[in-house]
């Protein structure tokens, strides 16, 4: 499902990641950690085509994203769901607006439009604050709205950048229970988090970034 | 179906986002388009006067001071032998002074000063219309400037070609100045494309996250633009109909005693504006999309 073959990337004189060498499998539950600064946002950004590799090539369901074209690209976005550390809500949007966005640029017809995102807001446990707009709710909600938002579509890769970083445990744990069953319909999830709390006992494969190198692997 | 009205929706809804700055960007389209407008009624107007009084002709035949009845009567004749040709009136030089001295009202008091009366008795002749092709005023100028008694003989086509010399300068200043109200047009349309696009910088970077190809994010704005010129259109037009309206309401009396006839625009013109300020707008927001932001 995603390949990376030695993969470099730098922003001017710092080494955000070098020459490293991925394989996730269709289905898999994949764990990015590391500290701070080891590269894992910058993965996930390659793997999303957000940024460009300065050597080595990515493949995603088998295409490579050097080679694609803009708009290639742009649908093979729709393919993939994207939760950003910072949510990315648009604050003039309702909850539904936001969520339903990502369903909009597909051109999926109104109707169809309307009712994915009211199973998607009862799936994350919004469906009464679907008329909400983000900068009411609390955080925990918010980072709900940015996971309805990546699973609407029905992705076939989430990936997920901190997905837990302001969370108590008690919702950390609610957002996990939350990436399981996403997971569990067959997604290819990968998350990257410094949270020791999230890794604790998990049975899922964690790849361990540091300084742009990969330093462990449970694979 | 549905996604066509998204693109709508979301146009109009950037335009009610940023509804002081369209308003302001839609005043000063309207204004441009106005003058525009105001011209080529104008200039329609003063081409349709033109055709009808070049397509009418008519003659004025001053006589020389002391012509005899007999002379005169020689004249007569001759003029109603002329194919066409009427007599409207014969003007005797006291009604020659009498008519100066009605128009000039208060400041005709400098005639009373003159010792004898300087203008000519003449002859007003007009021309049937359906012969006024087969006539060469030329000629009939020349045999009547002939005839014995006759001073000078002035018809209205001499008038027409320099008439239509200025009107060949009018339009050209007119072209000059309706290209730089269309630039300014786009002008505007692409700054005001560009504040609405830039107010939703978010949501662009959000839309391409999502998948979102460059035509979804960029049509809105297309719209946009497109909307600004049809309402921009509209508008100019229906202020020119109303300005025509108050305008028309008084008879026009330029030359002669018969009014003038004002009209509106042809419905070819309203159509050729509309679709000007149509395709102006579209322009305006494709230069917004293409140069300001590159998504």
């Amino acid at each position: 499902m995603i390949q990376l073959f030695h993969v470099s990337k730098n922003f001017g004189p710092s080494i955000a990641l070098n020459t490293i060498d991925i394989k996730i499998a269709k289905g898999e539950f994949v764990f990015v950690t590391g500290p701070s600064g080891a590269g894992k946002t910058t993965l996930l950004r390659l793997i999303f085509g957000a940024e460009k590799p300065a050597t080595g090539h990515i493949l995603i369901n088998a295409i490579n994203l050097n080679r694609i074209s803009r708009s290639k690209l742009d649908l093979l976005r729709r393919k993939i769901g994207f939760v950003f550390q910072d949510f990315k809500l648009l604050p003039k949007k309702t909850v539904f607006e936001n969520v339903a966005i990502a369903l909009e640029v597909t051109g999926l017809r109104p109707k169809v439009v309307k009712k994915k995102t009211h199973q998607t807001l009862r799936l994350v446990g919004l469906a009464e604050k679907e008329k909400a707009y983000p900068l009411s709710l609390s955080g925990g909600e918010q980072q709900r709205v940015a996971i309805a938002r990546a699973i609407v579509k029905d992705p076939l890769i989430l990936l997920a950048d901190e997905p837990t970083g302001n969370l108590d445990p008690d919702l950390t744990r609610e957002i996990m229970t939350l990436f399981k069953n996403i997971h569990q319909r067959g997604t290819t999830v990968v998350i990257a988090t410094h949270s020791r709390q999230l890794l604790e006992g998990t049975d899922c494969r964690t790849i361990v970034l540091n300084q742009g190198n990969i330093s462990g692997d449970t694979r | 179906m549905g996604l066509r009205f998204y693109f709508l929706r979301q146009a109009l809804l950037n335009m009610k986002r940023n509804v002081t700055v369209h308003i302001l960007s839609l005043g000063t389209i309207v204004a441009s388009l106005l003058i525009l407008g105001a011209f080529l009624l104008l200039f329609g107007n003063l081409s349709n006067w033109l055709r009808q009084w070049g397509t009418a002709l008519s003659m004025s035949v001053y006589l020389k001071d002391g012509t005899s009845a007999y002379k005169r009567d020689k004249i007569d004749s001759f003029i109603r032998g002329l194919p066409g040709a009427q007599i409207r009136r014969f003007i005797s030089k006291e009604d020659a002074m009498n008519e100066l001295k009605a128009a000039l009202r208060e400041e005709a008091g400098f005639l009373e000063r003159l010792t004898h009366n300087p203008l000519p008795a003449s002859y007003e002749v007009v021309f049937e219309a359906s012969r006024t092709e087969e006539i060469d005023p030329e000629k009939i100028k020349q045999q009547l400037e002939a005839l014995d008694g006759v001073e000078e003989v002035q018809h209205n086509r001499q008038w027409l070609k320099r008439l239509e010399g200025v009107l060949d300068v009018v339009s050209l200043i007119g072209y000059i100045i309706g290209g730089l109200l269309c630039l300014c047009v786009v002008f505007i349309v692409t700054n005001t494309i560009k504040l609405t696009i830039y107010s939703r910088r978010d949501e662009i970077e959000i839309l391409k996250l999502v998948g979102a190809t460059d035509w979804f994010i960029k049509l809105p704005f297309l719209l946009e633009g497109m909307i600004q010129g049809i309402l921009g259109g509209g508008l100019a037009i229906l202020a020119l109909f109303l300005g025509y309206l108050a305008f028309s309401a008084k008879k026009i009396y330029l030359i002669g005693p018969a009014p003038l006839e004002f009209v509106f625009l042809p419905v070819g013109y309203v159509a050729i504006v509309f679709f000007l300020s149509t395709v102006l707008g579209i322009i305006g927001s494709f230069i917004a999309i293409g140069r300001f932001f590159d998504v």
